[in-house]
């Protein structure tokens, strides 16, 4: 278990995103869908961008270089040119405080089939 | 921390042509073919006018949403043109600055920004700034900075929806250029109050002329309406075009090498629609158009009339259509034509407005098969060397100069008058030979 | 019935296109009357015979040829629109007009005359939506001539419907498409 604490939760609106630093796994990008809370790797799988710049539409983040999506909840890589999946990192949420287990998956990520390097 | 960028190659100023006195000479009112055929002409038009003029390209209904872009051209540089989520318009060099290529094929939609086919160069529709490429990893791993490339920004500003822009940051600003012409413009672009829109977007079409042939004969050429347009006037009106020098009160304004030549007759230019509800449109709105522009400018809100600003983009009050002559070498224009109307009109006047443009002034259009046919074989005769040698005369109306006119700009008696060409002419001389916007000579108020 | 009845409707829409290929295609006698109409009023263009061109055409006829738009795959407006611009957006009225302007003494693009030719290929013949019409798919390619060296080339498809009016095929509706979204020549002076 390695938890790490990410933002607060009034912090985040529904259908915002926000990059957190971390000097341990690499930038992260928080998302609040609907009031739930998901975090990736905050870089682009295919070429160097932040998530955190892109647009959210229905639960999916366009990165804002190449235009390519990855499914928030589980990472997956839906759009061309992003064809690795988005490492996810597993949230809760406590006492209005938003934190991140960076050596677990999201759940939705352990349903999918891991074709990352 | 945004480095400052590494300051933009200039644009080659190469020396002014000599002896352009000999093929132009307005004072006396005689020109030369070769001012049509001569490709080392071309390639300082489009240096020292094209590169320098604000030249049109949009109008800002064709844009309502941010991320709404087009493409178009300013001389022969590709642009886009894109709506700002701060509402403003940018306009771009439509080439990508790694290897140059197009970035966007599209005619016009709307869009995250631009993604260029060969490398994967990503823009931002947000000034073009660069977002990243395909394999960014090996860039970044050779020091490259994204900061410093993005797609080329002009000059952009507009007036009351037409949107201008230009590539030199030297030229005055685009209201000093306009000067008095929006007086007039205000007749085709808000004679309401209410402003205008383009409806229908755009048809494009290609003419084998010099793009001065196409941009003179609306500065001021109503002398040919009579004569050229004599099959397509009975069509439409089922009699000749009436004499235009009978009208009582007309005129020709110029300024900075722009013209428009107008009658007063409220609905002449609009009557070859042969539509009545479009003229009962006018009349129906005449007085509202008293009351916001003054009773004589409600005069010319469908009049007999036409108008140029210099360089390329025209248009006629009444028939509605908007064009830009874009130059494509020195035998060959593509016409860009659209329908102009009032916001305010009611949804059947401004579908009555563009199907009259068509059906007079498009490729299809009864008024301008007979105009394109002059245009080109004005400009392909002088392919002949002794011909292109041939004085041409652009003398008519000499000495008719209203000194005392209240009317904005320079006035002269009557629209049958090549005072315009003149003007027209004459800007275009002095552009070519000014190595500077600063030496750009002002004839207002001198022109004969 | 009413869209039968005025020219007007949506026949020639899109959606009502693809079900013109699932419709019955006309293989009868009315296939060879439908293939010669169209290839009569080629012939009658090329010969400049305005008034038997005009008798072939239904006094309701809408007669079309959008702009084409050099738009994205994605872009929902599409390559034309009938809100947009068009070469031809006409009734009778205007085509009239049209060939009035073809025979006045002072059309000086058209003497000498423009020389055409019509030439018409891949006709099917469907069953139209009103009892009474067919709808006629078609390829054109016209060539025009000017002067001693001009030619210019426009190569299209069209979508007709034609109707039996008083036992004669008349043209109720055209749709012409050509593929080029500028126009490489200076004018259309010509029907397609």
């Amino acid at each position: 278990m390695s938890i790490i604490w990410l933002c607060r939760e009034e912090q985040l609106a529904p259908g915002e995103k926000l990059k957190v630093a971390n000097a341990e796994v690499g930038d992260i990008c928080v998302y609040n869908l609907d009031g739930v809370f998901y975090a990736t790797t905050d870089l682009c799988t295919h070429a160097t961008a932040s998530l955190a710049e892109g647009d959210i539409e229905d639960n999916l983040i366009t990165c804002p270089v190449h235009w390519g999506q990855f499914h928030i909840p589980s990472g997956k890589a839906v759009t061309f040119p992003c064809e690795r999946h988005l490492r996810t990192y597993r949230v809760s949420v406590r006492d209005g405080e938003v934190y991140a287990d960076v050596s677990a998956e999201a759940r939705e990520a352990e349903k999918i089939e891991c074709v990352q390097i | 921390m945004t480095k400052e960028r590494i300051p933009l190659r200039p644009i080659d100023t190469t020396p002014p042509l000599r002896n352009l006195d000999r093929i132009c000479d307005m004072e006396s009112g005689r020109l030369s073919g070769k001012v049509f055929w001569d490709d080392e002409i071309y390639q300082q038009e489009l240096e020292k006018i094209f590169a320098r003029c604000w030249l049109f390209v949009a109008h800002e209904s064709q844009l309502p949403n941010a991320g709404d872009y087009l493409t178009t051209s300013m001389g022969e540089d590709e642009v886009l043109v894109v709506r700002q989520k701060d509402r403003s318009i940018r306009v771009m060099l439509n080439a990508c600055p790694h290897r140059g290529n197009k970035v966007c094929f599209s005619e016009a939609g709307n869009a995250r920004g631009f993604i260029c086919n060969y490398h994967g160069w990503s823009f931002g529709a947000d000034g073009g700034r660069l977002m990243g490429m395909h394999e960014s990893k090996c860039y970044e791993e050779s020091g490259f900075d994204k900061s410093q490339h993005g797609l080329r920004q002009a000059r952009v500003d507009s007036y009351k929806g037409l949107v201008f822009a230009t590539f030199s940051d030297e030229a005055p600003s685009l209201e000093e250029y306009l000067g008095p012409m929006t007086w007039y413009l205000d007749v085709v672009l808000d004679m309401d109050g209410e402003g205008s829109e383009f409806f229908g977007g755009c048809i494009r079409s290609t003419i084998e002329c010099n793009w001065k042939v196409a941009a003179e004969n609306f500065v001021g050429d109503i002398l040919h309406g009579g004569w050229t347009h004599d099959s397509a006037a009975r069509a439409m009106l089922g009699s000749a075009v009436a004499n235009v020098s009978d009208m009582p009160e007309s005129y020709s304004v110029n300024w900075n090498g722009h013209g428009y030549e107008f009658g007063t007759d409220v609905v002449g230019n609009a009557a070859t629609l042969g539509e009545k509800n479009i003229n009962k449109y006018l009349h129906t709105i005449r007085p509202r158009v008293a009351e916001h522009l003054g009773e004589f400018r409600s005069k010319l809100i469908g009049a007999i009339s036409s108008a140029t600003i210099f360089p390329n983009f025209s248009y006629l009050p009444g028939q509605n259509t908007v064009r830009i002559w874009q130059p494509r070498g020195p035998h060959k224009i593509e016409l860009y034509t659209w329908t102009i109307v009032n916001k305010s009109a009611p949804e059947e006047i401004k579908d009555m407005w563009r199907k009259g443009c068509m059906m007079t002034f498009s490729p299809t259009g009864v008024f301008e098969m007979d105009d394109g046919e002059n245009w080109e074989y004005c400009t392909k005769t002088s392919r002949g060397l002794v011909t292109r040698y041939q004085d041409l005369y652009v003398g008519l109306g000499m000495h008719t100069r209203i000194d005392d006119s209240e009317l904005p700009g320079n006035v002269f008696r009557g629209q049958i008058n090549e005072c315009n060409s003149r003007a027209f002419y004459q800007r275009w001389k002095d552009l070519l030979e000014a190595p500077t916007w600063a030496d750009v000579p002002d004839r207002n108020g001198r022109m004969r | 019935m009413a869209a039968c009845a005025d020219g007007g409707g949506d026949v020639m829409a899109e959606s009502n296109l693809m079900q013109g290929n699932e419709r019955m295609a006309v293989l009868d006698e009315r296939a060879r009357k439908a293939e010669a109409f169209l290839l009569r009023e080629a012939r009658l263009l090329d010969d400049e015979r305005w008034d038997d061109w005009l008798a072939i055409l239904s006094p309701d006829i809408h007669y079309w040829m959008p702009g084409i738009e050099n738009r994205r795959r994605e872009d929902r407006l599409g390559t034309y629109s009938e809100k947009h611009m068009a070469y031809f957006d006409d009734r009778l009225r205007d085509i009239e007009r049209r060939v009035a302007r073809f025979r006045q003494p002072s059309a000086w693009a058209e003497n000498p005359p423009t020389r055409n030719v019509h030439l018409i290929s891949n006709i099917e013949v469907f069953e139209g939506e009103c009892s009474g019409e067919l709808l006629v798919y078609s390829c054109f390619m016209n060539l025009r001539s000017r002067g001693l060296d001009e030619q210019h080339q426009l190569v299209g498809r069209r979508v007709d419907v034609l109707r039996w009016e008083d036992g004669r095929l008349r043209l109720l509706r055209r749709k012409v498409l050509i593929p080029n979204a500028m126009l490489l020549c200076k004018n259309i002076n010509t029907f397609l």
